[in-house]
């Protein structure tokens, strides 16, 4: 009796797991490379949409007359809550603001849609009206000011990791006078590309214990089959020739059935004659 | 040999592999009268199948053995 681990039917089962294995997993690390890329670039897309959306309602001669000390305005607090609204569209948006063109690298804020929601006692990140925007990503602000742009990569400011997207504020003379800006949390980009991994994980993992189970399936018919060969051989040269092949295939082991069949006929034969 | 007697030879090969002679040979003498299997006839055809069918599926699979006899029948 062949041991299990030494058995043809382990063996086939093995090398197909192996070549599934291989396979998909190369299939899925150059799928899941090729998803989060376009991922991350339909989300770079979806936030230049969005930025440049919510920066066609915003009032950009309302922005351009705002000085620091404003935030108690109702001109301010007006643009806090449009802002608040438009972002509170899209649960998936962190924070939305709006900062002044860059002039020599550097960058203000104007408006934060989170002003007003700082507690007492506890870490306040709302910014104010000409805080300077240290780590800004100037180059995409910057290119804002002409069309609506994004992140080129995350990037880290002291809020947290973030995809980003801009665009600009005209005025009533269609003349840049500010920059939206909308944030999305890194995790949150993240998380859709796991979600991509997770679900091409699953699917190949289905497919490879789909296909052990056709390959043990199918090995299984052949590997009975060899076994009634190597029985009745075992009993054929034992002395029974009292034995008839019980094995029906149209395949190479058929053949051998066959071939085997005749020769154990022959054999009965003859030595029915001597008798 | 005759013509006969070389078809189902040929025919018989593939069922009881190269004893296949002795095998017919066996038949023709030992249940149609003593006749020599190289002096088959078309007349002996449907006796032999008989007896084929008989002798044969005590050898190999009753279901090829009457596959080979129906062969050698129509050839008469």
């Amino acid at each position: 009796m062949t041991a299990w681990y030494a058995s043809l039917q382990t063996k086939l089962i093995l090398s197909f797991l192996i070549l599934i294995v291989v396979i998909s997993g190369l299939t899925f690390g150059y799928t899941y490379n090729e998803t989060k890329n376009a991922l991350k670039e339909s989300t770079q897309d979806e936030l230049a949409n969005i930025a440049g959306i919510m920066a066609t309602q915003v009032d950009g001669d309302v922005v351009a007359a705002l000085e620091p000390g404003d935030e108690g305005t109702q001109e301010y607090l007006a643009l806090v809550e449009g802002l608040r609204v438009m972002r509170s569209s899209r649960p998936d948006l962190d924070t939305s603001y709006i900062m002044t063109v860059p002039l020599n690298g550097t960058v203000t804020f104007l408006v934060d849609d989170t002003w007003g929601d700082d507690v007492p006692g506890e870490v306040n990140d709302s910014v104010w009206i000409g805080d300077a925007y240290e780590d800004a990503e100037l180059e995409a602000i910057g290119a804002a000011v002409e069309s609506p742009s994004t992140s080129s990569e995350f990037y880290t400011d002291k809020w947290g990791t973030f995809l980003s997207g801009y665009a600009p504020i005209k005025n009533a003379e269609n003349r840049t006078v500010a920059v939206l800006g909308v944030d999305m949390l890194a995790t949150k980009v993240m998380q859709r590309q796991d979600f991509i991994g997770s679900t091409i994980y699953l699917i190949m993992a289905i497919s490879a214990l789909l296909a052990a189970l056709i390959v043990g399936a199918f090995s299984r018919t052949i590997i009975r089959d060899i076994k009634k060969l190597n029985a009745t051989a075992t009993a054929v040269s034992m002395g029974n020739t009292d034995v008839m092949v019980d094995v029906e295939r149209n395949d190479e082991i058929g053949e051998l059935a066959g071939s085997f069949s005749r020769m154990v006929t022959s054999l009965k034969i003859m030595m029915m004659d001597r008798d | 040999m005759s013509g006969f007697s070389e078809q189902v030879l040929e025919l018989s090969v593939p069922y009881l592999g190269p004893a296949a002679k002795k095998f017919l040979e066996r038949q023709t003498t030992s249940h149609m009268d003593g006749l020599s299997f190289d002096q088959l006839q078309k007349g002996h055809l449907p006796e032999l199948g008989k007896w084929v069918e008989i002798s044969a599926g005590l050898l190999i699979d009753k279901a090829k053995a009457k596959q080979l006899a129906d062969k050698i029948r129509a050839l008469a």
